[in-house]
């Protein structure tokens, strides 16, 4: 390891946090929620669940646009957009950033999503499918696309920057927080609301369904008895801004963003890599990039889907990466589901909360422990312990891998000099 | 910024092949318009810019793509041709000294495989959702094409999808800079795809934003272009063929004044972003030879990126607008001037001019994309070698 530091490069400090969760909205109430161990479980209300097998969703319910957006927000986002509007402006207020720091050029948003505006899409489509193109709504057309997410929030604050879409699948929160804070490290943007925003829609519960990937009652991530996830929603964004922009403006400062670590499977498309390879140089890449080792690691929020490939190999791979010495291991997607496109930028924020109060948030619904699924966890009952590093994993769809480290403010060393950190290539020639 | 591009795949309405593509933009500019557009296979009663006559078994082989959408088969038959024009790859296998770990994707699309989506929505309303097929399901999420990239060429360097509306290949060049650097992988395949479907065309139309009846709008196409980047000095030491560089890049937001408003044409983001890139790329103004313009169709859009342009660039540039030719491509659209600046860094001759002289030589190319929102994006490519 090398702490050799990067010339020019600017620390990144997450300033403040907003939340539209299952279990409650805004910093305050979703973490109350997550240390007791709330469920956000409870028959879907979204759409009609009959012949599917499963009904039982973590749906964000009570959400009213109107509560957070403007009139004319209202009447242009759909769903996912307003979920994000709103989570963006309870990160704003938290982060007391001014709308003078806030707009131009040196601003940009970055979010991540799955399947964006999806319930506007199938609105759209149902009634072509059984109307004809007649009764498709002229007016309800410009609600869909994926490129329009940031653009909301964008437009919501004034900033002018990059606006970016970044559909990883379920680790596209984790994708997404990873290249705001390469712009501010390059000094390409000063401030990023970065983040992930997801819905639940019927042909995606349908698939998952169809996959036997979803749980008929509860999730158990790392259980003997897991049966499957339980689908989610929400957004989560993030304030992040460079170093130089925190002190210009006597920013308070919840946590800064260490490395993050990256990988492709190139194995299957929805099943995770039996070696949990990719996943396992994502995580060292996210502790080497942050100038740390192993050791340092205090924490890690799981992927844990309650899935038996994921929670296996992933159980796997912290061994693995961690060897001796286990972190405290948490899956909320037993309290929240799993919130696909957004659920890395959601449990981002339970990392950030966990800096913050030195409580780690239970895995809940755990009752047979795993031989296969082995690791520190936290189970059904919240830990007091002084988390100084946590790591932020997810895996997705197409075999992507995604890490994140967060770490309390002043314990990272100096950020790392790319060149001097071993790409971790196994079998890259010398020669390059 | 500095990044070598070595390879070159391109699926256009001319054929599979970088030479098709070449080919075409070589002769005039009728005769490849004449060939790009025809009837719609897709769209009945629509004329469209489409890859006609793409065969995936000849590209792909006989087996395993069953399950693939369009989008899938045109990229994974773009990066295949990319990734061998780099010498990376050869009937399959890697063959250079980058390995599968080295190797990643930055890939762009705006409205991803939005056809998929509709084919599984028809099962769903008309039969019942639990009839769809979970084989085609995970190509509803819109990285799934670029996924199936990754596994069929077996590339485990990073692979991440860009959605930016019409900006989205541009700003991948950026994706792949950023990645080089923090040596997340050392090659990556940079470019995107976009499909004509029937749910975008009749969407489009009804807004209309379609060029129909004799009246100017935008004119769909659609395909796939990846070039391979890599690091200079690695490109160098490895031998490999440079066809030119990325040297800078830039980008910009203007949001419409009106609350009321959602499309906005912008000037100011045009300007911002050509400055921007050129100011990364320290080269003058003077020095752009030809710029590949957006220019969609829409007269307020394209007199918008116009005067950014000319505020950023002057009067007297030579300005292409490319897609006369083949066609609106949405997020490849960047990917396409690439390609089309390739072709005339390496001596094809610069066509579908928009206003400007054809320079004689090219060293210097400006790629201007703009989406619908005020969103824009640009690159400066220089000659290699």
């Amino acid at each position: 390891m090398s702490t050799e530091q990067q010339k020019g490069a600017q620390r990144v400090f997450v300033t403040g946090v907003g939340v539209v969760s299952p279990i409650g909205f805004g910093r305050v109430e979703f973490g109350r929620g997550l240390v007791a161990g709330k469920s956000g479980v409870a028959p879907i209300q979204l759409f009609d669940t009959h012949g599917l097998d499963r009904d039982l969703a973590c749906e964000v319910k009570d959400f009213r646009p109107r509560d957070f957006l403007t009139a004319a927000e209202a009447r242009r986002t759909g769903r996912c957009s307003a979920m994000a509007v709103a989570a963006a402006r309870m990160a704003v207020e938290d982060a007391a950033i001014s709308a003078a720091d806030l707009g131009g050029p040196r601003t940009s948003v970055i979010l991540g999503t799955t399947m964006g505006e999806a319930n506007v899409l199938g609105e759209l489509e149902a009634a072509w499918i059984h109307d004809g193109e007649a009764s498709v709504e002229q007016s309800a057309l410009p609600r869909y696309g994926t490129t329009l997410l940031p653009i909301h929030v964008a437009r919501a604050f004034g900033a002018r920057g990059m606006v970016q879409t970044l559909p990883a699948a379920c680790a596209a929160g984790n994708y997404a927080i990873g290249y705001a804070t390469d712009q501010i490290r390059a000094g390409r943007a000063d401030v990023v609301l970065t983040g992930a925003s997801e819905v639940i829609e019927k042909l995606q519960f349908a698939g998952f369904c169809r996959l036997g990937a979803i749980a008929p009652e509860l999730c158990r991530p790392f259980d003997q008895g897991r049966q499957g996830l339980m689908c989610g929603e929400g957004a989560a964004i993030l304030v992040l801004e460079s170093e130089a922009s925190v002190v210009r403006r006597g920013a308070t400062v919840l946590a800064e963003i260490g490395g993050y670590g990256l990988a492709c499977d190139a194995h299957h498309i929805t099943r995770p890599h039996p070696e949990g390879s990719g996943s396992a140089h994502a995580m060292r890449r996210a502790i080497a990039t942050s100038g740390l080792r192993p050791d340092d690691i205090d924490y890690v929020n799981a992927h844990g889907t309650g899935t038996s490939a994921n929670d296996k190999v992933e159980a796997k791979v912290l061994r693995d990466v961690f060897e001796n010495r286990q972190p405290a291991v948490t899956s909320v997607k037993s309290m929240i589901g799993h919130c696909m496109g957004a659920a890395s930028a959601i449990e981002a924020v339970s990392c950030v909360l966990t800096l913050q109060d030195g409580v780690i948030p239970p895995t809940m619904n755990y009752v047979t422990p795993d031989p296969e699924c082995e690791v520190d966890l936290v189970a059904n009952r919240p830990r007091s312990a002084k988390v100084r590093i946590a790591l932020n994993n997810a895996l997705a769809f197409g075999g992507y891998d995604a890490v994140v480290a967060f770490a309390q403010p002043g314990v990272l060393p100096p950020i790392p000099d790319p060149s001097q950190i071993d790409p971790g290539f196994v079998s890259a020639p010398a020669a390059l | 910024m500095r990044l070598a591009i070595t390879g070159l795949g391109v699926v256009s309405p001319f054929g599979v092949t970088r030479s098709a593509w070449q080919d075409a933009l070589s002769g005039s500019d009728d005769a490849a318009r004449a060939n790009a557009f025809r009837a719609s296979e897709v769209v009945e009663g629509a004329r469209t810019a489409e890859v006609w006559g793409f065969d995936p078994n000849e590209v792909l082989g006989p087996k395993g793509h069953r399950s693939f959408d369009r989008l899938t088969k045109y990229l994974i038959a773009a990066a295949k041709h990319a990734l061998e024009d780099a010498g990376l790859k050869h009937d399959g296998a890697f063959v250079g000294p980058l390995t599968s770990e080295q190797l990643g994707i930055c890939s762009a699309t705006a409205y991803g495989s939005l056809d998929a989506i509709t084919e599984l929505n028809r099962v769903a309303e008309l039969e019942a959702p639990r009839y769809i097929n979970p084989a085609r399901f995970p190509n509803t999420v819109i990285n799934a094409a670029a996924g199936y990239v990754s596994i069929w060429e077996d590339l485990r360097a990073p692979n991440t999808t860009i959605v930016d509306g019409n900006c989205g290949a541009l700003d991948a060049v950026l994706t792949a800079a950023t990645h080089l650097h923090h040596r997340r992988g050392d090659g990556f395949l940079v470019g995107g795809g976009e499909v004509i479907s029937e749910p975008l065309y009749r969407a489009l139309a009804k807004l209309g934003v379609l060029s129909m009846d004799g009246k100017p709008g935008v004119e769909m196409g659609e395909g796939a272009s990846y070039v391979v980047v890599e690091r200079p000095d690695q490109a160098a030491a490895r031998g490999a063929r440079v066809l030119g560089e990325f040297v800078g890049y830039g980008t910009a937001f203007e949001p419409p004044e009106s609350e009321a408003l959602l499309v906005h044409a912008s000037q100011e983001s045009t300007e911002r972003a050509v400055g921007q890139a050129l100011a990364e790329a320290g080269v003058d103004a003077s020095d752009v030879d030809v710029v590949v313009a957006a220019r969609c169709g829409l007269a307020e859009m394209d007199r918008a990126e116009d005067q950014g342009l000319k505020a950023a660039l002057g009067e007297d540039v030579a300005v292409v607008g490319l897609k006369r030719v083949h066609g609106e491509t949405f997020g490849a659209a960047g990917a396409f001037g690439i390609a089309a600046a390739l072709a005339w860094m390496n001596g094809v001759p610069v066509g579908s001019l928009v206003r400007g002289r054809a320079p004689q030589e090219v060293r210097h190319v400006v790629i201007s994309t703009v989406g619908f929102y005020g969103n824009c994006s640009a690159v400066v490519l220089r000659r290699g070698g």
